[in-house]
């Protein structure tokens, strides 16, 4: 209940609240809208489709929690997809460079020199911050096994070690508990959602990093990025502790302009001096999310077949509907009702029982909301935490979904009504 | 009361029906002319599977003859198409049926209110007519009550509240009384006699029962697809020696609760 009772909170509270409220009141106008066009047609009063409905509550009930399901499962899958993005996507700036060793795909394969990373901070084109110095960060990461705190087992933790200037290029850094690790101590600071999964990653625990004891002195949010999968220390510590003394992984730069940017990223690469990869950061998250891309592929394709399976639930029940009340559709129509008004009537008693079920799948994915979870990136093998991330997109899609079903589901059934020969209907007992 | 009008309400000029099933020719009505004058109870006799459902079904533009025209309240109903009909009978007809056919899920007051859904009157001016409807078939007490909690002859006289509420000038009754016990079909009889004098309904009624005909101004037998002005007595006559073929659809049990 608690968890609901966020969920709808951060709908209404949570960065997007005006998004989220604008969709919702436009959402409200459109279907008053077409509650007025319906009106015309819909000459069968609402309350004998609702307590049709409920007179077959059994059957009624049954598809509406079918629907539901359906729903609720396609929305946790638009949900895990969207949370991929957003944390796959939401760090980038257009101007930041990934520079690693050629031929790298990430950055746990790749090694630079230290001495080549300082040659890089001189380059000029690259953005400086009020103190006049570069944007340039040279970053170390190494893999550790970690056992997580629920579910048992292991898995793989990235730990990074940063300079200051690390934070600078992650404009959505936020410490949120404790202070930031000392430089030259064996410090670290990581994110809630990794003290939630970690051990020895809560706030005052210690977290061994080759055979060394880093104490976790801070926590830290940076907009829902890859970075919230992390543990970050300090470079030199770093590289000491794991005998990879003047060693980095890559260096992360940002450009003064997009021209800096095109002629730093030709000299990186170009450069016999440096001859380095140098992708943006989106190129880089692109490639790194082929599990992202299949868990929205393998979303997308159980959703729909389930989206179908639903519509042949609500199709079988209100065929059922239609049969059972042949006379009063003869009866109907005797007292000049026309074919459109039970068309009309029909669609919206599936359409109602779909929508409930979807209303009811929202719902029930709203305490999962911002609910992390891990997948592992399959090129580090460490893992990358995500939410599931409902916002109006996803519960659209959902919406959406349900009225789908109705729509399909209920045609052919309503279609049925409409064609009944009128005084056949009227012999049926 | 009132003054008859030149035009019958209802006109049937060489009226035939037939219909075909597996290619199966099946004659139901041959070349049949009949007028019933405005005012006129009219009840309509004839055995089983003679057409009289068929004769009703096509007065109400529900079906549509083979050959011939038929002119209810001054419409040629082969001129309109099925929509113009369908909104052209919820203005002219009422309709009342053996089995009652009130909405299960629906109250005495919404299944007399649905005719009502079909016009441009306000919620005030509807209840005030479904009220006026109710009250006159004597129900107004029972407004609020579902079909299941009312006996069979309340049911056909909330039907038949329904029929009249958009004041129609053609009642067309398909065995009303045909599943009442006696003490509810005298109760319907005298409604719909009551309706055709004192509100000038035209009312067409299909009955097997000689003793509903008789509550009629005249009594039409449907023989062969063809009429005939039929003699009540003979009929009674033929119905006290047991032969006139007629047999009543699933009568209902006589019920204490509607004789109170
Ligand atoms: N849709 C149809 N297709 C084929 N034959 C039909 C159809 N409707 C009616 N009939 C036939 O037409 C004839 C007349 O039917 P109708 O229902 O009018 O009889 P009825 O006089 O009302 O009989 P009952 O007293 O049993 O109600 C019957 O033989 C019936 O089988
Ligand atoms: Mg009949």
């Amino acid at each position: 209940m608690d968890k609901l009772g966020d969920g709808l909170r951060e709908l209404v509270t949570g960065p997007d609240r005006w998004l989220n409220l604008g969709l919702l009141a436009g959402g409200f106008m459109v279907l008053a809208l077409l509650t007025l066009a319906a009106r015309a047609l819909l000459r069968i009063p609402l309350k004998y489709t609702l307590r049709s409905l409920r007179a077959r509550w059994v059957s009624s009930l049954m598809t509406l929690f079918g629907a539901a399901l359906v729903v609720w499962a396609s929305v946790l899958a638009f949900g895990l997809a969207a949370g991929l993005d957003h944390t796959l996507q939401v760090s980038s700036d257009p101007l930041d460079l990934l520079a690693l060793r050629k031929g790298a795909t990430a950055e746990t394969s790749s090694i630079i020199e230290e001495s080549l990373a300082r040659q890089i901070a001189t380059l000029p084109g690259i953005a400086t911050n009020q103190r006049g110095q570069p944007l340039c960060s040279p970053e170390l990461v190494v893999v550790v096994n970690k056992p997580r705190r629920t579910g048992g087992g292991h898995a793989n933790v990235l730990v990074r070690g940063v300079t200051p200037v690390a934070r600078e290029l992650r404009p959505n850094f936020r410490l949120i508990a404790g202070r930031l690790p000392r430089t030259g101590l064996r410090e670290a600071m990581t994110s809630p959602s990794m003290a939630g999964r970690f051990y020895g990653c809560r706030l005052g625990e210690s977290l061994e990093v080759w055979g060394s004891q880093f104490r976790i002195v801070g926590l830290f949010t940076c907009g829902e990025s890859a970075a919230e999968s992390e543990v970050w220390t300090d470079l030199k510590v770093l590289g000491q502790t794991s005998k990879r003394p003047n060693l980095l992984s890559s260096v992360q730069l940002r450009a003064a302009s997009p021209s800096a940017m095109a002629v730093l990223k030709d000299r990186l690469v170009n450069d016999e001096q440096f001859a380095l990869k140098a992708v943006t950061e989106a190129e880089y998250f692109a490639e790194q999310a082929v599990a992202g891309l299949a868990i929205k592929i393998v979303g997308r394709i159980i959703s729909f077949f389930l989206t179908i399976g639903a519509c042949f639930a609500v199709a079988n029940t209100m065929f059922g509907a239609v049969a059972s009340r042949a006379r009063e559709i003869g009866t109907l129509r005797a007292l000049g009702f026309s074919r459109s008004n039970i068309l009309a009537a029909f669609l919206i008693e599936s359409l109602v029982l779909a929508m409930l079920g979807g209303l009811l799948g929202c719902l029930a994915t709203l305490p999962l909301n911002g609910l992390s979870t891990g997948t592992a990136n399959w090129q580090t093998f460490s893992e990358i935490t995500f939410a599931f991330r409902f916002g109006p997109k996803v519960l659209l899609q959902g919406a959406a979904l349900s009225v789908l079903m109705g729509l399909i589901g209920g045609m052919l059934p309503a279609l049925r009504a409409v064609l009944m020969n009128t005084v056949e209907a009227l012999r049926e007992v | 009361m009132h003054s008859l009008p030149a035009q019958p309400v209802v006109q049937l000029r060489h009226v035939s029906k037939e219909y075909y099933r597996d290619k199966l020719r099946i004659p139901v009505l041959a070349d049949t002319s009949l007028d019933i004058p405005a005012g006129e109870f009219v009840a309509v006799m004839g055995p089983s599977g003679s057409g009289k459902s068929t004769l009703l079904n096509l007065c109400a533009g529900l079906d549509r003859p083979t050959t011939g025209t038929i002119v209810v309240a001054g419409q040629d109903l082969g001129e309109l198409s099925e929509s113009q009909l369908t909104r052209w009978r919820s203005e002219h007809l009422g309709f009342i049926f053996q089995l009652y056919n009130l909405m299960p899920v629906l109250t005495a007051f919404e299944n007399v209110e649905l005719p009502l859904l079909l016009t441009n009157l306000s919620r005030r001016e509807r209840a005030r007519h479904v009220e006026t409807a109710l009250r006159i078939v004597g129900l107004e007490d029972r407004m609020h009550h579902y079909p299941r909690q009312l006996s069979g002859g309340q049911e056909q006289r909330v039907a038949i509240a329904r029929a009249i509420v958009t004041d129609p000038v053609l009642l067309l009754a398909d065995e009303p009384t045909g599943n009442l016990d006696a003490v509810a079909a005298v109760e319907v009889l005298d409604l719909l006699a009551q309706l055709n004098a004192e509100f000038g309904k035209t009312i067409v009624m299909v009955t097997h029962d000689p003793r509903a005909a008789r509550r009629a101004h005249r009594i039409l037998h449907l023989e062969k697809g063809r009429f005939e002005e039929a003699d009540i007595e003979a009929i009674e006559r033929g119905r006290s020696s047991g032969g006139d073929g007629e047999r009543r659809r699933s009568p209902r049990a006589p019920s204490a609760e509607i004789a109170g």
